[in-house]
């Protein structure tokens, strides 16, 4: 498998706070066209370019995991649920001001019917 | 019964034999992916789960971070832009490694930090202790972040083994196995058919032989009756060889 | 002594009407009721109400719901940057001197951010919006407009009044080989040791009050520095470097502070100290325990509200400065703490009194 080849990267779409977290916790990297993993999304960044941004995650050979925080999930969820194949998996997290709510989990939602609401609580 | 309904063969003896070692071959199929589909069944089930309860700690656990960010900005100031910026390789990456459940390969990914802190020194001023606890509680994060993507993958690819195992399953149950045991009935079918056709063929000769031997006894009573007539030894051997007014049998 | 005097008596005529104003400004500052109220709010919404009621006024009441933590942070920022500005504005000969030394250690963060984006070659444009507007110099554009290290070098040189500091410590090739931090660290240095001097020549008042607190800042800055050295790549020669050579620490504690080893190293160290002695005592990492930080920022609280005491001297418009940012974390700390539900450490910000 090319995959286990070589590391692979996980990439975060959220607010300054949550890049910056994860940044520190080690994962950011600029690769050789300096596109960097990560995007920076501020009350007024359009939903297009989260939309591009997140396709162009998608389709990165490097990637392997996508966080995204579950407020810009909203924003963006026909992409996320027109994403199919299990690698890079997009996983959802929940932002600093706002709980998470797995109901609008892309990936919890197909679950739905085999658990009940009262499972995640 | 249409040809398309069973599969296009010679009925004869030896296609039986195929056919019957097919079907027991398709039965025992069947039971086997019907056993896969049950341990797959068994292993989503408790990766639902541990998704479930992954995602609960992650709410903690990230809660937790970011309330450590907060808590570094308040002794250390703004510092965002800076570690936004100052970006160059990945400390911590992911290989990935697969497992095998029932003959399916799921994903499974693992964290492994490579290359130094390129943070190091941030916070030297100020703020470094909680920078420092900043630092872990996120590496925290990244780690159940991606236990939870592996859980994750296991369980979009296990739903969709699942999927094309039961599709399996019962295109087995509900057409293959049918369809193989129509073959049977029909091979059988024909090959009783062809034995009734043989038997009465063999009846026929038979019945064609009766009469042959009966002209033949009446010949041969005849000449015997001339031969005591003319005083002839009556067991007389008649030459093999000589035996012109033998008729060919046909059929 | 008589130019001593004769300053006394032209201060008011340069710099009366200013004082007057920031003594009025710091009247503004949040009390202890204020705070109660703050900490006691359950939604962001609250907040902004009670902030109106202060001298706040309603600084958030064209931001649209639902209001962030990020929102406020920079509507705080703006209001004291609208303040020193128009201070900095009115002021007159040396008081301007003396506020642009105050520019100088925000503008010490902007080059490094606009270092480090160059390193890393980022569009520098974007980055400017990300640069503290204290910290902004007429030329700052020219400076992004480098983009390799040698051109930045020479904008920063040219163009940015950190010039002096830089020519003193930082070549070329540091800029490319050193880490950014140490740069911002060595630049800091620099920084403090010039304003320090200014202050000390300045004389009168001025210098007394300023010595006092710059003198803590440079203790306090070895103190950090060293402790979280600790276990680092930074060798125990380049620590030193860092170290502001103005502080009471100097010269002899300094030396001690060069070869530690350890936290109890820096502690036994700092208790020679009268000053910080008490701030050692009692600190910890559990729960509800001050950190050394927060020890050090309530000194430092309390140095610049004393130094209110004094008339006719320059150190008031350092200590509203300080006293203001000290507020601005203190309410965003109070904001994260309700955004995020966590209301278990509301109570630990630094009291302004």
């Amino acid at each position: 498998m090319a995959s286990s080849r070589s590391g692979k990267l996980l990439a975060v779409i959220g607010d300054e706070d949550t890049c910056t977290g994860f940044l520190l916790g080690g994962i950011g990297e600029l690769n050789k066209h300096r596109h960097p993993n990560f995007m920076v999304v501020e009350k007024d960044t359009p939903t297009n370019e989260i939309e591009e941004q997140l396709k162009k995650f998608l389709n990165r050979q490097d990637i392997a995991i996508i966080l995204i925080s579950q407020s810009i999930a909203d924003v963006v969820r026909h992409v996320i649920d027109a994403h199919v194949e299990p690698i890079p998996t997009i996983l959802e997290i929940p932002s600093k001001d706002a709980p998470y709510d797995p109901s609008k989990d892309s990936i919890l939602r197909r679950a739905k019917g085999m658990f009940s609401a009262e499972d995640f609580r | 019964m249409t040809s398309h309904e069973r599969i296009d063969i010679f009925p004869s003896r030896m296609n039986l034999t195929i056919m019957k070692t097919r079907l027991k071959g398709a039965h025992k199929g069947h039971s086997l992916l019907k056993k896969k589909a049950d341990a797959l069944k068994i292993r989503f089930h408790s990766i639902l789960k541990k998704i479930i309860e992954a995602k609960q700690e992650m709410g903690e656990v990230m809660k937790e971070a970011s309330f450590s960010l907060a808590e570094t900005k308040f002794s250390g100031g703004d510092f965002s832009p800076v570690v936004l910026q100052n970006v160059s390789k990945a400390q911590m990456k992911v290989r990935s490694k697969k497992e095998n459940v029932a003959g399916v390969k799921l994903p499974v990914f693992e964290v492994y930090e490579d290359g130094t802190d390129s943070y190091e020194l941030t916070g030297l001023a100020r703020g470094g202790e909680q920078l420092n606890r900043l630092k872990k509680n996120y590496a925290k994060a990244v780690k159940l972040l991606v236990e939870l993507a592996s859980l994750q993958t296991a369980f979009v690819t296990l739903d969709e083994a699942i999927k094309i195992t039961n599709r399996r399953v019962n295109a087995i149950e509900h057409v293959i196995i049918p369809r193989i045991e129509r073959t049977i009935s029909y091979i059988v079918t024909e090959l009783d058919e062809g034995e009734r056709e043989e038997f009465f063929r063999l009846k026929k000769i038979q019945q064609k032989k009766e009469v042959m031997r009966n002209k033949q006894d009446k010949i041969r009573r005849k000449w015997q009756e001339e031969q005591e007539k003319e005083n002839l030894p009556v067991n007389q051997t008649p030459n093999l060889l000589a035996d012109d007014e033998d008729e060919d049998l046909l059929f | 002594m008589g130019s001593f005097d004769l300053s006394e008596i032209f201060y008011n005529v340069d710099s009366g009407y200013l004082e007057g104003l920031i003594r009025g400004f710091k009247n503004g500052i949040l009390r202890q009721e204020d705070y109660r109220h703050l900490t006691q709010c359950d939604t962001l919404e609250d907040l902004k109400l009670h902030l109106q009621g202060t001298d706040y006024g309603n600084f958030l009441a064209n931001e649209p719901s639902p209001l962030t933590v990020s929102v406020i942070d920079d509507k705080l920022r703006e209001k004291l940057v609208a303040e020193f500005e128009y201070i900095r504005n009115h002021s007159y000969k040396e008081l301007g001197v003396f506020l642009d030394f105050i520019k100088y250690s925000y503008m010490i963060d902007n080059i490094i951010l606009l270092i480090t984006g160059t390193l890393h070659q980022r569009q520098l444009s974007e980055l400017l919006t990300k640069c503290h507007p204290l910290g902004t110099f007429d030329q700052m554009e020219t400076v992004t407009i480098a983009t390799n290290t040698a051109d930045l070098y020479n904008a920063i040189l040219v163009d940015s009044p950190l010039a002096p500091f830089f020519k003193e410590c930082i070549s070329e090739e540091d800029l490319n080989e050193m880490n950014i931090e140490i740069i911002r660290n060595t630049l800091y240095k620099a920084y403090l040791e010039a304003f320090y001097d200014w202050c000390k020549e300045k004389g009168g008042a001025t210098a007394d009050v300023m010595c006092e607190i710059l003198a803590f800042e440079a203790d306090r800055r070895s103190i950090i520095i060293t402790i979280n050295s600790f276990g680092t790549e930074l060798t125990k020669e380049d620590r030193a470097k860092l170290y502001p050579r103005r502080g009471k620490l100097y010269p002899d504690g300094l030396i001690e502070l060069a070869r530690a080893d350890d936290y109890e190293t820096v502690k036994r160290i700092a208790e020679y100290y009268a000053d910080y002695r008490p701030l050692f005592d009692g600190t910890g990492n559990g729960p509800g325990d001050k950190t050394l930080e927060d020890k050090f920022f309530e000194h430092e609280v309390t140095l610049n509200v004393n130094s209110f005491m004094q008339q006719f001297q320059y150190g008031v418009f350092y200590s509203y400065v300080k006293l203001k940012e000290q507020e601005c974390r203190n309410v965003i700390w109070i904001a994260e703490c309700i955004a995020q539900r966590h209301r278990a450490k509301i109570e630990s910000y630094i009291p302004i009194m």
